[in-house]
């Protein structure tokens, strides 16, 4: 709530009104079916990025899949975490066109951007320097790095599950 | 209409008291078994995968199994637990919708189709050959796995959108 001010000032607000104006949000809104459909899509992909990221995080961790290094396991598994984000970006804009200003308001919806962002800054920076490196990274290293992917991805989780349950007044 | 009684008889419990006075119970575990479903679905997928050719394939298959298979019985654990406190807060409303019907069967048909495997083909999954094709029998499984718990996951959220059933 207390955002909410300075995001207008930022001029977002009647951005977001323009978005959920636009044809593809009204058509979006009007249909229960498209919603739900988009929904699940976004699940679907949610499934995949931490499905994948959970195996590749474990493998950091020293519990991943026997005698393969983590780069290894990294290069099979990137690629799905890829597709997994990929869906979840193209319906996640698509639901939000839906109900732009109640997302606005809530804060919820800013607290998973802000992780969002972190975590893919995260995901194709250091995480991947981490993963990819040979010889492996340190010990230390590599378990701080896991620990940050999922505490990051979760939470970005967790925040996209409060913008159902955490309505604006 | 046994299942009904028993339906009925659940709603009648302290625990569907409980859980509907919190304000709290509901969305939190309901949270926490979106999770559950994600780290199941999310890890046989990987396994899904590699039984179709799709990933992994420097790995064999056994050796993916040992390794994601606990982290599945984990988030089977959790989406289990949650699930039953879920359904015995609205138990009479779960018998009438059809999204969780369907979703009830999808569970038993991937359980089957695990069990399948597990019981048949599996028993020779360390004398397959790592750079092969695995056994056809071994890749039908790994693609019915994947529909399912895709299935599961829609029917999943489509009981949301079940007549008369207001989550928001």
């Amino acid at each position: 709530m207390t955002l909410s001010p300075f995001l207008w000032a930022a001029g977002l607000l009647p951005a977001f009104e323009w978005l959920q104006h636009t044809y593809l949000g009204d058509t979006i809104r009007h249909s229960a079916a498209l919603i739900a459909t988009l929904e699940i899509i976004h699940l679907i992909g949610l499934t995949l990025l931490l499905g994948t990221l959970l195996m590749v995080d474990l493998s950091l961790l020293g519990l991943g899949i026997d005698r393969q290094p983590v780069s290894s396991v990294a290069r099979e598994l990137n690629r799905f975490t890829a597709i997994g984000l990929a869906i979840m970006l193209m319906s996640g804009p698509l639901l939000l066109c839906s109900e732009a200003v109640k997302c606005y308001k809530t804060p919820a919806f800013w607290v998973k951007m802000a992780l969002l962002a972190m975590a893919i800054t995260f995901q194709f920076t250091i995480h991947r320097r981490a993963t990819l490196a040979e010889p492996p990274v340190e010990r230390s290293r590599a378990t701080l790095v896991a620990i940050w992917s999922l505490v990051l991805w979760t939470g970005v989780a967790l925040a996209g599950k409060g913008i159902a349950i955490f309505q604006p007044a | 209409m046994f299942l009904l009684s028993i339906c009925q008889w659940v709603d009648s419990t302290r625990l569907n008291t409980v859980m509907r006075q919190s304000n709290w119970a509901f969305p939190t575990l309901d949270t926490v078994h979106t999770l559950g479903i994600v780290l199941v679905a999310g890890t046989i997928m990987l396994v899904d995968f590699r039984l179709l050719g799709l990933g992994l394939r420097s790995v064999p298959v056994v050796t993916v199994v040992a390794r994601v298979v606990p982290a599945t019985l984990w988030g089977f654990g959790l989406m289990f637990v949650t699930g039953g406190l879920l359904f015995s807060s609205e138990a009479v409303k779960m018998y009438h919708s059809p999204a969780f019907r369907i979703k009830l069967l999808l569970l038993a048909l991937a359980g089957l189709n695990a069990l399948i495997f597990h019981r048949t083909i599996y028993r020779d999954a360390a004398s397959w050959d790592p750079d092969a094709r695995v056994p056809t029998r071994a890749r039908l499984a790994g693609l019915l796995s994947l529909v399912f718990w895709i299935g599961i996951i829609a029917a999943g959220r489509a009981i949301a959108y079940a007549p008369g059933y207001d989550l928001g």
